[in-house]
């Protein structure tokens, strides 16, 4: 059966891609091709399109740089391989209607009204410099007043902490950060804090000008109620909101019209399948702040829009851009297709944190509604996790005496708060687990081997011997 | 039988790489080859005469192999190359390019995705110099008429927009000696000094591209230097294979070239040198991460996940320039030779002429077109490329230059032909026969219109 070479085919057809609704109700002409598998795909196929792993590896942190698949590559090799056999030819033929694909594909994906809503660009640390430029010109050209507040949680990815430094804090603006409850156990929690913090943001008179949500903070990795926090911003007069979203797409049902949001922003290349790099920025249209939004790689295309602009920031590769319709046949030979697959890594991630927990005898960051296919296990106190260099320190030893690839979290206990404990003392290391299609319930029970055994030779973190 | 893969490729495993890199080619076991050169070569389309390698530049079949095995890595296991492999690998290329360019010090050399990236970075502190009230609304910024297109509108989101004022420097084209590029360029200076404006940045490109001339770098450098000009910055998106480069002589603030169009290099990458010394602006990447304020080449081999591997190759295509005569240095100096000749060997045929004289252009050159064809607009010039591409296989990008008052008969119409190595001479014979075949059948672009 011709579905079998992986569908994606380099893109060089036309109509090689999902119909509408990423389903094939309706099938567009050339989709006949290519009909739904009758099987999904089989144990033996997946392991062959993750073959390229490296052996020996438990590898259970697929938040931090994604996964791509082997057929997926393969159409990202034929992408290149079409642009450099005759490059004119491709940049006048084709590669702006093979952008205007992926986009479209996507924008279906994640409900929005209109593909012009939609640009690609690198990755959501792009996307954010993007957005605070924005903001930053605002302070600039003196629409915004000194002081005026940048909102954000105080475990925003770094990146977007620097950017909002470089962007905001030199032209004038104030930062407030709200502290994440941590560990956490309920949507209120967070609400609650946000409130606090936007309470703080908007005192002696200023505007809060962006606020930064994170839909899946990195870490400690939890599951946010955007959708109520981005209400509460519209309630309290937040002039824009931006959530990264870098870990949605592919990890949680993404639908950009609910949450609401001026900009929303994921990687695809995380956990739907795409190869480095790629990751959408939705700008909704009513905002009315799209026309100001640009490249900072400033071409020929300068004013045409946002989509347009970063389709073409001078030569490079387009290859990851491209090869998106590969992605969505590919995610098709799942049950349910991404729908299936997000719901049974949420599944599988929450079983395998669980079953850590209970051999450890320690505790999850958070419980299984406020994750999605990531999920934080309290380390063994015993460990000593005291510091960000213990937990950098832990996980290379994991990796490298033991084949074992997951982040380490450090959790400072709260001032006067009575902390997670285990039976030795308090919980202070974290693990953020992950579950993607190519993991097996071998690679957890590695981990959990792994640290019992740490445990048992009484090692603590500042012991630790890397090879 | 003797195939590229005999010369190793050796992608420095962990613990295994070179540390320094001579700056004269080492002597290969043996030279590359004809047959070796076209096999490099083999994915190219063979049914097009492609003499347009300044737009896209081209890559050999081994660096391509070099560049998957890069991505393979970083695939394998993304976090051990995160963490120990990719940013020793980011700086061996920085050595290389640094040895390449002459540069004083690795730390001057930064690596990012082209050179309107590079244009970008460089606009961007113009730009906070501006909003910062360290220039006064007013300040100029100079550039060429012929500045490439992307660069005209940085120059009008950055510097515009921040209250700055730009000057062009007029170009004459057909041009026939320096002489003429230094006065036009100190006149347009002396035009930014009037009023008590001081002109805060010169960009000037070393290749122009569209119409191609080398500019006379070194002399406007020193112009500029005489003049009290703030910084100074030289596109050369075509420079490295294309021309001479050495920072040193040359002598700007800021140098930035493709590595993807003449060094065979993957798209896209290209290096950005700032000279270290005192008063210069302080650069940043646009696309801030957790490596801000660590420097320029620092923030640049990290913003963010992405493929990192057509930077890492350089040091892989370094080693397929030196299976040439003479690397870099040979190649440029036989691709040159080899345009001016099929440059002239078009000429001829046509009854036209040169857009230059041979000495101010690299691997490029201008050739007039017939001026039967009529090529009266810039509209014409893209239909009549869209044409030859699609009913001759011929890729060469034409040029439309605006006929002076009174000329008779003006040659409105140049063609841009590169060389690079994979060219024959029968790619050029083949553009002189459409060429001649349309003047024959008494074709015009009018025909082109709809």
């Amino acid at each position: 059966m011709e579905r079998r070479d992986g569908g994606g085919g380099g893109g060089g057809e036309d109509g090689r891609h999902a119909s509408r609704n990423g389903s094939c109700e309706r099938s567009p002409k050339k989709a006949k091709l290519l009909p739904v598998p009758p099987e999904p795909i089989s144990g033996p196929e997946l392991r062959s399109e993750f073959s390229h792993h490296q052996r020996g590896v438990a590898r259970i942190n697929n938040g931090s740089f994604g996964s791509c698949p082997g057929s997926v590559l393969a159409a990202h090799r034929d992408w290149l391989l079409r642009f450099l056999r005759q490059p004119d030819d491709f940049y006048f033929n084709s590669l702006r209607g093979g952008i205007l694909r992926s986009r479209s594909l996507i924008g279906d994906l994640i409900n929005a009204d209109d593909v012009g809503e939609v640009s690609l660009v690198d990755n959501a640390t792009t996307a954010a410099a993007i957005v605070l430029q924005q903001v930053g010109r605002g302070f600039a050209e003196s629409r915004f007043a000194p002081g005026d507040a940048v909102l954000m949680f105080h475990c925003v990815f770094q990146a977007v902490k620097k950017s909002i430094q470089a962007y905001v804090a030199s032209a004038g603006g104030s930062i407030v950060e709200v502290e994440l409850p941590f560990p956490v156990s309920s949507d209120e929690e967070v609400i609650a804090a946000f409130r606090r913090g936007l309470e703080r943001g908007k005192r002696n008179g200023r505007r809060v000008r962006l606020a930064i949500i994170d839909h899946i903070t990195s870490m400690p990795s939890v599951l946010i109620p955007v959708k109520e926090l981005v209400k509460i911003c519209r309630e309290e007069g937040v002039d824009q909101v931006f959530v990264d979203a870098a870990h949605a797409i592919g990890s949680v049902e993404v639908d950009v019209k609910e949450i609401g949001a001026d900009f929303y922003v994921s990687n695809l290349h995380k956990w739907f399948f795409c190869p480095p790099s790629v990751a959408f920025l939705y700008c909704r249209k009513s905002s009315g702040l799209v026309s100001d939004m640009h490249h900072p790689v400033v071409t020929h295309e300068y004013g045409n829009g946002l989509p347009v602009e970063s389709a073409w920031i001078g030569t490079r590769d387009y290859s990851s851009q491209l090869v998106v319709p590969a992605v969505f046949e590919f995610v098709k030979r799942f049950e349910g297709g991404i729908r299936g697959i997000i719901k049974r890594n949420h599944e599988q991630v929450v079983k395998m944190g669980r079953m850590l927990a209970e051999s450890w005898g320690t505790n999850l960051g958070s419980p299984p509604e406020m994750c999605a296919s990531m999920i934080m296990v309290g380390l063994p106190s015993r460990l000593c996790v005291f510091s960000g260099e213990d937990a950098l320190r832990l996980r290379s030893y994991l990796r490298v005496n033991h084949g074992i690839e997951v982040p380490i979290h450090y959790q400072a206990p709260a001032d006067g708060v009575d902390g997670p404990r285990d039976k030795d003392g308090s919980i202070t290391g974290y693990a953020r687990i992950s579950h993607q299609v190519y993991n097996t319930e071998d690679d957890y029970f590695k981990f959990r081997d792994a640290i019992n055994q740490l445990v048992e030779n009484n090692l603590t973190c500042k012991m630790l011997l890397i090879e | 039988m003797a195939s590229p893969k005999n010369h190793r490729h050796h992608l420095h495993p962990n613990g295994d790489h070179k540390t320094h890199v001579p700056k004269k080619p080492k002597l290969a076991a043996a030279l590359i080859t004809d047959s070796e050169v076209q096999s490099e070569f083999a994915h190219h389309d063979p049914s097009v005469a492609r003499i347009n390698n300044g737009s896209f530049g081209s890559c050999p079949a081994s660096v391509v192999a070099a560049q998957q095995r890069w991505q393979l890595r970083f695939l394998r296991q993304p976090d051990h190359f995160y963490f120990n492999v990719l940013k020793q690998g980011i700086l061996e290329s920085r050595g290389v390019i640094k040895n390449l360019v002459n540069a004083e010090d690795v730390g001057e050399i930064s690596i990012v995705d082209n050179a309107t990236t590079a244009v970008a970075i460089v606009l961007q502190q113009i730009a906070w110099g501006f909003a910062e009230g360290r220039f006064a609304k007013g300040d100029v910024a100079v550039m060429l008429h012929y500045a490439y297109g992307a660069v005209k509108k940085s120059v009008e989101a950055y510097v515009t927009r921040a209250g700055g004022r730009v000057i062009e420097v007029q170009l004459p084209f057909p041009v026939s000696s320096k002489e003429e590029i230094v006065s036009e360029f100190r006149a347009a200076l002396e035009r930014g000094k009037v009023d008590g404006s001081k002109v805060r940045l010169a960009v000037i490109d070393h290749v122009t591209s569209m119409p191609s001339v080398v500019i006379p770098v070194k002399e406007l450098v020193k112009i500029c230097r005489q003049e009290g000009v703030d910084h100074v910055f030289v596109d050369a998106a075509h420079g490295i294979g294309c021309v001479d480069l050495d920072m040193k002589e040359i002598g700007a603030d800021f140098y930035t070239s493709n590595l993807h169009k003449w060094f065979f290099c993957p798209p896209g990458v290209a290096f950005l040198y700032c000279r270290k010394s005192s008063g210069s602006l302080d650069l940043h990447h646009p696309v801030v991460s957790d490596e801000y304020g660590k420097g320029l080449a620092i923030e640049s081999a990290w913003i963010g996940t992405r493929d990192y591997s057509a930077q890492l190759v350089v040091p892989s295509v370094l080693e397929f320039v030196n299976r040439f005569e003479g690397g870099i240095d040979g190649i440029k100096k036989r691709n040159h030779e080899a345009v001016v000749r099929m440059g002239e060997m078009l000429e001829e045929a046509w009854g036209t002429n040169l857009g230059c004289p041979p000495d101010m252009c690299g691997s490029m050159i201008m050739v007039g077109l017939p001026a039967c064809l009529e090529i009266s607009s810039y509209a014409d010039t893209l239909k009549l490329r869209a044409h030859l591409r699609e009913s001759f296989g011929i890729e060469v990008p034409i040029y439309y230059r605006s006929p002076k008052e009174g000329e008779v008969g003006p040659i409105t119409g140049y063609a841009r032909i590169s060389h690079q190595v994979y060219n024959k001479e029968e790619d050029y014979h083949k553009f002189r026969d459409v060429i001649d075949k349309l003047v024959g059948n008494k074709f015009t672009c009018k025909l082109l219109h709809d």
